[in-house]
């Protein structure tokens, strides 16, 4: 699967491995709203951003979050439901989204939400063109895949001739 | 653009309000980071995009709900005025100002609120999937393609009906949340709501043409290439006449 340059610019998804530092300064925000629980709040958040990692390779997409309690969720790019990508003001102001991914588990929320990014519409598009049906490769794709289960096959076939001929020569010297 | 074809200007009064109107969206769009443009779609070469606003009957609609609201509203907070001044007139006449504030302030505030409504609301078609942008604090962002829809819902009430609009609801099998699928948008995350269109019928014959000529179930399957290999089966005469002959060195010796 080597469609990763799909977008025109030169936007690399799998240089996404951690939220963007600004995320730290929307915790920040986030905490101070809470007032005299901000020690706590924060805390959490801290820990949150510190432990936050994201893993964009060929196959699909993996997070991991947490110190005491590690959560880790991984999908595929075909599973793919829908693409979310939210923006309150001040993940505007902070120039921050939200991407969040669906897949059709039975799960109330997104299975994935990969906070802290900072280029979303380039993320987003860049899942999309992964997500099933958002271009026409399903022919080419079945069409790879059969040369690919057609293979098998064949190298039985050339192990077949190979052990007939091994057989003819081990035949021949028997008599 | 097209944020000024719902106010067509006539009379001074549509004048002012015009420039009012896009004194709120340059502060929207300066301070509040609100994007003017529609969403984009990556699609191949030569396809068009199409991203339309809902249609006007949706925003006469609106407007509808809001001259009512505002009828009831400002009738109750009349009546308590004038109840208060025939009670004690001296303060019924000082409080003028805050009544005044209560009556007209909300209603600017929510008429222009539908207008951002309307504004802010982009869904961009292309013939393979949806991308419905809405929200003016909070703007949330659906991609899906129609691929992964799993139904279509169209429902029109008799007011709806009157402005020439209906609601579309493309519900794919992502995880839908509660079921409560209000306008307000993103409690049933796995819906792409399209309400106030005018051509509801073609976009759902659309879609369900797309779901019908899929023979996957929507759910990231893999191709049916995979089972048709076993069914055929593997062996072709090739293999047959190497194994007859591997049989009969066999039973030569």
């Amino acid at each position: 699967m080597s469609e990763l340059d799909v977008s025109p610019t030169s936007f690399d998804p799998r240089a996404i491995t951690r939220p963007d530092d600004k995320l730290l300064t929307y915790y920040v925000l986030m905490s101070v709203l809470t007032l005299v629980a901000f020690p706590i709040t924060f805390t959490v958040f801290y820990i949150r951003f510190k432990t936050l990692r994201y893993r964009i390779d060929d196959e699909g997409v993996s997070m991991s979050v947490g110190l005491l309690f590690k959560k880790e969720v991984l999908l595929t790019y075909r599973r793919i439901q829908d693409i979310h990508v939210e923006r309150n003001l001040i993940h505007r102001w902070l120039g921050l989204a939200k991407v969040s991914l669906q897949t059709a588990s039975g799960a109330s929320g997104a299975e994935m939400t990969l906070e802290g990014i900072l280029d979303p519409e380039a993320l987003r598009d860049f899942l999309y063109t992964k997500m099933r049906g958002a271009r026409g490769e399903t022919e080419h794709a079945v069409a790879a895949d059969d040369a690919q289960a057609l293979k098998p096959a064949d190298e039985a076939l050339q192990l077949l001739h190979e052990i007939r001929d091994a057989m003819t020569v081990q035949h021949g010297q028997a008599s | 653009m097209s944020e000024h074809d719902a106010l067509r200007s006539s009379g001074a009064v549509e004048r002012v309000s015009e420039r009012f109107y896009s004194g709120v969206w340059g502060v929207l769009v300066r301070w509040m980071r609100v994007p003017k443009e529609p969403p984009t779609l990556p699609v191949p070469e030569g396809e068009e995009v199409l991203a339309i606003h809902p249609s006007l009957g949706f925003l006469r609609y609106l407007k509808f709900w809001f001259w009512l609201v505002l009828f009831l509203t400002d009738v109750v907070f009349v009546a308590l005025w004038v109840a208060l001044i025939g009670a004690i007139p001296w303060a019924g006449f000082v409080t003028t100002p805050l009544w005044l504030a209560i009556i007209i302030v909300p209603d600017i505030v929510a008429y222009v609120a539908i207008h951002l409504r309307y504004d802010t609301t982009w869904y961009v078609l292309s013939n393979r999937s949806i991308r419905i942008r809405r929200g003016v604090w909070i703007i949330r962002e659906i991609s899906l393609t129609y691929e992964n829809v799993q139904n279509v819902r169209v429902s029109q009430g008799p007011l709806q009906r009157y402005f020439g609009i209906a609601k579309l609801q493309v519900e794919t099998a992502g995880s839908g949340g509660s079921a409560g699928a209000h306008g307000g948008g993103g409690s049933a995350s796995n819906v792409g709501l399209i309400e106030g269109i005018d051509h509801a019928e073609e976009l759902r014959d659309l879609i369900m043409a797309r779901v019908r000529a899929s023979r996957s179930a929507g759910l990231g399957d893999e191709h049916a290439g995979y089972l048709s290999h076993d069914q055929q089966g593997m062996w072709t005469p090739e293999h047959l006449a190497a194994l007859r002959e591997i049989r009969d060195l066999a039973l030569a010796r």
